[in-house]
């Protein structure tokens, strides 16, 4: 490690003085500080960054469960104040520790103490919960994901309405965790934080010493990386496994051809059919044009075709939200509450860009308008303002 | 030294196939066009007895003109064609459409039901009622010309 890069992280985390133990092994930290950048990022994402920002809030929701895992390897099989038998859950232990406390009775922990022990566990357990209810949500709204076969847009919008409430938990729960560690930084006259960086702490005043039991640094790498294999191989098995309830992915030609010739050519699952019926019903008034087809025998195709692949067929989130029309304006896409909703941070100029082409051009942003899924990752806006 | 000479045949016959396409491929919508303009002539005469020809003057007027019964959406065709027809041109909906003029997009005005479809809509969008044989006619000289 270059000289000045030591220094720094001395300044940053001072080594306590006089003689000081190993506490917190290199994984451990790596662990901490990892964890806490993927929630950092989860928690921007997810409470500010809307849609445009699903990719980074997924590949943030991908990495922690891969951490926890690696740090349940280690949990096991590892040295020392890391394993998990050296700080085991127990409320009894906990709250007796809590009631030392307010007795003004002094006890050192070198690893984790019995209240912060409960709150690792509980920690993780709510970040998994979140990673798999927001996995859920994936499979019902995009349907996407490893749960994407057999959950729907019912069920994942349901456990979706638990995923906003476990976050805020978390949020609380990393509060009382700062807290817990400022308290007993403070009460213990020791740099916890620090702790947490260099991985030392001071060998005085004497504490209970860490368990005797021998790390097994192979076994713990191993499990870990192996859990994470097994589950990666289970992730991209059950995610390619097919979804029903999707749009068709090709439009038909005819239409595309028919209708594309003035507009993009909606995917049929942006309206009910009662909107499709209305709509191909007066073709010689739409939206202000005269777009009649002349063709009785092509009329009756393409109003087929869109009946038979109307918002009802699909089950996805576009679709359920695509019926729910305006009742004063039921056939206009954007005056939908939902398209209102999805596109209202975005500023008028933009819609005006010339590559944009206005709010009725779908594809000018969602590459895969199309096919109907209109998925997060596949937007991406014209910057020229030409 | 067989394959260089049958080569040399193939590529020849395959050379003047291409070139004879190429060449085929102007004067099929010149005589396509040709052939609709007539149709239209015949329509015009059958109107007035007095017609004589179609005038690009008169069809550029008409994909200029503003007229009073426009609907609110299409003031005129050169609202959504720009008014210069070698330009392309953009739907309500964001949607590029190719020049109108024949110097642009040669293939205009080529096949009659595409021809007659557009004609119908854009007519009653723009003038709210049929265009006339006359007015169609004048339409394409005037696209012809530019």
């Amino acid at each position: 490690m270059p000289a000045r890069l030591r220094a720094l992280i001395d300044r940053i985390a001072p080594m306590p003085g006089g003689p000081s133990l190993p506490v917190w092994p290199w994984t451990v930290r790596a662990f901490h500080w990892s964890l806490v950048l993927c929630v950092a990022v989860a928690a921007a994402t997810g409470f500010l960054g809307g849609m445009s920002a699903l990719s980074l809030h997924l590949a943030a929701g991908i990495a922690i469960p891969v951490l926890i895992l690696l740090r349940i390897g280690v949990g096991l099989f590892g040295p020392g104040y890391a394993r998990f038998d050296s700080f085991p859950p127990s409320p009894r232990a906990a709250l007796e520790h809590l009631e030392n406390i307010r007795g003004g009775r002094h006890e050192r922990h070198l690893g984790h103490n019995p209240a912060g022990a409960l709150m690792v566990y509980a920690m993780l357990a709510v970040l998994l919960l979140i990673v798999l209810t927001g996995t859920a949500a994936l499979a019902g709204m995009f349907r996407q994901g490893p749960f994407r076969s057999f959950i729907g847009f019912d069920t994942g919008w349901l456990i979706y309405g638990l995923h906003q409430p476990l976050a805020w938990l978390l949020v609380a729960m990393i509060a009382a965790h700062l807290w817990g560690v400022w308290f007993e930084s403070r009460r213990g006259h020791e740099n916890l934080v620090a702790a947490m960086i260099h991985g030392r702490k001071a060998a005085d005043p004497p504490a209970p010493p860490p368990p005797r039991r021998r790390a097994m640094p192979w076994l713990a790498a191993g499990s870990g990386i192996g859990a994470v294999g097994v589950l990666t191989l289970i992730v991209l098995r059950a995610s390619a496994a097919p979804a029903s309830g999707l749009p068709p992915a090709k439009l038909d030609h005819t239409y595309a051809e028919q209708c594309g010739s003035c507009h993009t050519p909606y995917s049929p699952v942006l309206a009910p059919a009662s909107v499709w019926r209305q709509l191909m019903g007066d073709l010689r008034h739409h939206f202000g044009e005269d777009a009649s087809l002349g063709d009785p025998a092509l009329h009756q195709r393409i109003l087929g075709y869109l009946l038979a692949n109307s918002a009802e067929h699909a089950d996805t989130l576009v679709s359920h939200m695509m019926m729910r029309r305006d009742p004063a304006d039921p056939m206009r896409i954007t005056a939908t509450r939902f398209w209102q909703f999805m596109h209202g941070g975005i500023p008028a100029r933009v819609f005006a860009r010339k590559k944009v082409g206005g709010r009725s051009n779908c594809d000018a942003c969602h590459r895969d308008a199309q096919s109907g899924r209109f998925l997060p990752e596949n937007i991406e806006i014209p910057e020229s303002a030409e | 030294m067989k394959l260089p000479i049958r080569l040399s045949v193939t590529l020849l016959l395959a050379g003047s196939l291409a070139a004879g396409a190429a060449a085929a491929a102007t004067p099929d919508f010149a005589a396509a066009r040709a052939a609709i303009l007539a149709h239209y002539a015949a329509a015009a005469h059958k109107a007035d007895p007095n017609f004589k020809a179609f005038s690009a003057a008169a069809g550029r007027s008409f994909f200029l003109a503003h007229p009073a019964g426009a609907r609110p959406a299409t003031p005129s065709c050169s609202y959504c064609h720009t008014t210069d027809p070698r330009n392309q041109g953009r739907t309500r909906a964001g949607k590029t459409i190719l020049p109108m003029a024949i110097s642009r997009t040669p293939s205009r005005f080529t096949k009659l039901s595409k021809v007659r479809l557009w004609f119908r809509r854009n007519c009653q969008s723009v003038y709210r009622r049929a265009c006339t044989a006359q007015e169609k006619g004048n339409y394409i000289t005037f696209m012809a010309s530019q």
